[in-house]
């Protein structure tokens, strides 16, 4: 798409509701930090970030505060950022899953968190997932795949990215190109789980890569993560 | 809230969110209660009015701050606007929630962590959420035709793509298309210096 096709699709990016190809194409160029691209888009997010002072306005509950506080406490027991893996005492998935349902997230009831802690869990129960462990002086870990309900990768030690970069996951079928499965940004303590659902049937690899903030259609660096399947 | 004197004199200075921002990279748990004070509230309303459910909205704003904490490294504190970064993840937040919901989690998830991300978020006005930006993006929703307001309220609610759009309000996407750019440039047009 030219630029002048792309001008009429930056609003509907900054909302989040452009379709394809106009969404991956902006973000492409984003990504490759095209200064028309970033100026725009910035200028559309704005507007968007004002148009929540036109939400009708309503009162948190008073919990909610103590809720935030809490949740950033450097009680181990409520630490969220730094207790999200306890990565390097688990060891496998099942025991840092478990140790995570017991930091206190559950008591806090965080629907996401056990969302994604259920979809980890739903790739770990596949009778038909392989895990294959990685490490190399860059990043290690574990990545899980069920061939039909997605991937799991647990990261830690990942590589500190720039301002303008993101992980992003491919899946290496055994013939043709690496198909992007999402992009994703590490924790504080250089950890990450990251949860992709879908099929993975006639996968070869998994393989991670930094690529420019809006995420690539195909790999734009040398993988630092590669787990043969 | 209270503000103390030197962070009167930085809200002042407009160097409060810098300021902000500096003290959650260096790990500040005050911090954190300082952010929610400041955008705890604008949060909320937004994801409330999403989701429509208040017992799922704590956990989303709480997620919505969780990011925040989690990802501040990558923030640009000297150049960043805080306020409009910590907005679009809670709203993403909410949009996400309400797509899984629809069954579309994997599409949405990933479209709107590329639309988040800290480094669209820098040089953007610092004071985006004053009053009088408040009254200018009321006038200027008034000044929107019916079905603009519609796409806009389907886009920002409700998250659908304009394809959905298209096909929840029967009309071409070619039409749906110009009604939500032709909205977006109404507003910007009335926001003026303030989105520029």
């Amino acid at each position: 798409m030219t630029h002048e096709e792309l001008r009429e699709e930056y609003g509907a990016f900054a909302l989040g509701v452009a379709d394809e190809p106009a969404r991956l194409e902006i973000a492409e160029h984003l990504g490759r930090q095209c200064e028309e691209c970033t100026t725009a888009v910035r200028q559309a997010l704005a507007t968007v970030a004002v148009m929540s002072e036109a939400v009708a306005t309503a009162e948190p509950p008073a919990r909610l505060r103590r809720r935030i506080l809490d949740m950033v406490r450097k009680d181990p027991k409520r630490n969220w950022a730094l207790g999200l893996i306890p990565w390097a005492a688990a060891g496998i998935l099942a025991v840092a899953l478990v140790s995570v349902g017991l930091t206190g997230r559950v008591a806090q009831k965080d629907k996401d968190a056990l969302a994604r802690l259920e979809q980890a869990l739903q790739v770990l129960n596949d009778p038909a997932a392989k895990d294959v462990a990685f490490g190399d002086p860059q990043a290690s870990g574990r990545v899980l795949v069920s061939p039909s309900r997605g991937v799991v990768l647990i990261a830690a030690h990942l590589p500190k990215l720039q301002s303008d970069r993101i992980f992003q996951m491919w899946v290496i079928p055994t013939q043709g190109n690496p198909i992007s499965a999402g992009t994703f940004l590490s924790e504080v303590d250089d950890t990450a789980v990251y949860v992709r659902r879908g099929t993975v049937a006639g996968a070869a690899a998994i393989a991670v890569t930094v690529e420019p903030s809006g995420g690539s259609a195909q790999p734009t660096t040398t993988p630092f993560i590669v787990t043969k399947l | 809230m209270t503000i103390p004197g030197l962070l009167l004199a930085l809200e002042l200075s407009g160097h409060y969110d810098e300021e902000l921002a500096r003290r959650l990279q260096q790990r500040d748990e005050r911090a954190m209660v300082d952010l929610y004070d400041r955008y705890g509230r604008l949060a909320w309303s937004v994801i409330v009015a999403i989701v429509r459910d208040a017992s799922l909205a704590e956990d989303l704003v709480q997620e919505t701050f969780l990011r925040v904490w989690t990802r501040i490294q990558f923030f640009e504190a000297g150049r960043g606007a805080l306020g409009p970064w910590l907005l679009a993840i809670a709203r993403n937040r909410a949009i996400d929630h309400i797509r899984s919901v629809r069954s579309r989690m994997d599409r949405g998830s990933v479209e709107l962590d590329v639309a988040s991300h800290p480094s669209l978020f820098v040089d953007m006005e610092r004071d985006i959420f004053n009053t009088d930006h408040a009254r200018l993006i009321g006038a200027a929703m008034k000044k929107l035709n019916a079905n603009q307001q519609r796409v806009i309220e389907l886009a920002y609610y409700e998250g659908l793509s304009q394809t959905e759009m298209a096909e929840r309000m029967g009309q071409p996407l070619g039409t749906v298309k110009t009604w939500v750019r032709t909205a977006l440039s109404t507003l910007r047009d009335h926001l003026g210096e303030a989105v520029r």
